[in-house]
């Protein structure tokens, strides 16, 4: 439980701001200085995992060691849905949050990690309450939106966020049997107490919420914060643009100001040419990243 | 019909955990039917100059920082700290009051509200962050199990020497050797005119909470516990006496 709080902690002290994808100790030193709160430590960020169709896995340890010793805000690194191994070897090197991800290839079909038996926190991709919910009950500390990453596309992270929004209103709605919460939480795989306990927190999930997946500009990140969210992931949007530095201090900033859209409007505004994107609908559903996971 | 004074309380809303601080003040004002306060989100100058009193949250400090100069909350908050009004700094909020830091980034730039010196990620990583339940009976009556949490959390590592401080080492181990780059305040329009009071040492001798005069800096954060007395005393001892 006290691990829980501390981890829960953490990520409390991440809220309003911004977690960039890094593949090297260079771009890690860019995305510190443009203000993120903490770095994602990859070999490859997802758009070149896309693209390459191959098993992505966990990163060398030596590229995640090298970013933890050059930035001092916190350092996250994924490992593959199931993968309970990979994410030993993480909490061994000492990286500060594991990401539990659909975008590297799922090792586990069926099960995701059981997260309570870790010491060093976890954050989790959920499209929908109920995997949200199953997430925390395995002991996530953190939840994120599973955007297509990769794409520059925001519209799947959008529809997760708002499908959550929607879904704890179902939930905590006064009309609400217990019947119906019983058949929720059955149908959802979860006990029906964390769908009693959203209901005392007047439908505040109790863990941070971050959105993630398609975000390549300031309003994209504005509009994730708008709905709702804690903060904003941030992959390939940023190394994919013309000036990474530029736009990694621009999205941080529409985080922060994520309500002005005078401010938005300035941060918006000269940032050169913005990723490539993918647009989902594109996609093949078996390409689709946010399949993954179960 | 008497009006009654209004106390407006700004959480700084940069980046971090400023919603808990603003639910723990609300909770921890709920008994005092005959004061009104304004617990408020403060993101701009016009917001700031509205306060009363300070409270800068935890968070990360080098974004809390960077982000503070770029939209234009620097060099407000530095005359904020000259207007000699009430400041309480958790973790990330104690770095960036002080007047110098240790293992910080050359483009953090500091406040210099607290002659002290600061050690970021004094304990280690997250894998080390920790909770203890603490005695801060000697300054807040009745107190003397306040559940803290310390998360990648920074220590005092030296209290600086001033016409009212004689220069104090807590424990000389905790500075490194190669880690000797000190971060200092520009900040050479202000110096606070109070000694620096220690009011919690742990067990292993590290500073985690000092006061000088009406600026207030926590290692810990007592925001993230469902207990407000910490608060509570905030607001007693530095909100309302002002």
């Amino acid at each position: 439980m006290s691990e829980q709080k501390l981890n829960k902690g953490l990520a409390q002290m991440l809220k309003g701001g911004v977690i960039m994808d890094v593949v090297n100790s260079e771009q890690a030193k860019i995305a510190e200085k443009a203000g993120a709160v903490a770095v994602m430590a990859l070999e490859r960020i997802p758009a070149d995992m896309r693209a390459s169709g191959q098993v992505c896995r966990m990163s060398d340890p030596k590229l995640i060691q090298e970013i933890m010793d050059t930035v001092s805000i916190p350092v996250m690194a994924k490992c593959r849905i199931g993968h309970f191994v990979e994410a030993q070897v993480l909490e061994a090197i000492g990286v500060d949050y594991i990401d539990e991800s659909e975008v590297l290839t799922p090792a586990d079909k069926k099960n995701h990690i059981k997260k309570e038996n870790f010491k060093v926190p976890f954050v989790c991709g959920a499209k929908n309450l109920g995997e949200a919910l199953r997430r925390i009950n395995e002991g996530a500390s953190m939840i994120r939106s599973k955007g297509e990453a990769g794409t520059g596309d925001i519209s799947s992270a959008v529809g997760h966020v708002s499908l959550i929004s929607e879904q704890i209103q179902y939930i905590i709605s006064p009309e609400r049997t217990d019947e119906e919460l019983e058949k929720f939480a059955k149908d959802e795989r979860i006990p029906v107490e964390l769908l009693h306990q959203l209901k005392t927190l007047n439908g505040k999930l109790p863990v941070v919420n971050f959105a993630a997946g398609g975000v390549a500009t300031p309003s994209d990140a504005a509009l994730c914060m708008q709905l709702g969210c804690d903060g904003v992931f941030v992959g390939s949007g940023i190394f994919k643009s013309k000036n990474p530095e530029k736009l990694a201090t621009a999205i941080v900033n529409a985080v922060t100001n994520y309500k002005d859209p005078k401010k938005i409007l300035e941060y918006s505004t000269d940032l050169g040419d913005l990723m490539f994107g993918v647009a989902i609908d594109q996609l093949k559903d078996n390409e689709k990243l946010s399949q993954r996971g179960w | 019909m008497t009006v009654l004074k209004q106390y407006t309380v700004g959480v700084l809303a940069l980046q971090g955990a400023f919603k808990e601080h603003i639910e723990l003040l609300q909770a921890a004002t709920q008994t005092y039917s005959d004061l009104n306060f304004k617990f408020i989100e403060v993101r701009t100058p016009e917001e700031l100059i509205t306060c009363d009193s300070l409270v800068i949250p935890g968070g990360e400090s080098t974004a809390m920082s960077l982000i503070a100069e770029r939209t234009g909350m620097f060099e407000p908050l530095l005359k904020y700290i000259q207007s000699d009004k009430p400041i309480w700094g958790t973790c990330a909020g104690l770095i960036f009051l002080a007047k110098q830091i240790i293992n910080g980034r050359p483009e953090q730039k500091i406040l210099g509200a607290l002659d002290i010196q600061v050690k970021r990620n004094a304990f280690g990583r997250q894998q080390e962050s920790f909770e203890s339940p603490l005695d801060f009976g000697s300054f807040i009556p009745g107190v003397d199990n306040f559940p803290t949490v310390f998360i990648r959390a920074p220590v005092i590592s030296k209290i600086l020497e001033t016409s009212y401080n004689k220069e104090f080492i807590p424990i000389e181990s905790i500075i490194d050797n190669q880690d000797q780059n000190i971060i200092y305040s520009n900040n050479k329009d202000f110096q606070n005119n109070s000694p620096v009071q220690v009011l919690h040492k742990l067990d292993s001798g590290l500073i985690v909470a000092v006061r000088q005069g009406k600026i207030l800096g926590t290692s810990f954060h007592p925001e993230l516990t469902n207990d407000f007395r910490f608060h509570k005393w905030f607001i007693d001892e530095f909100v309302l006496k002002n």
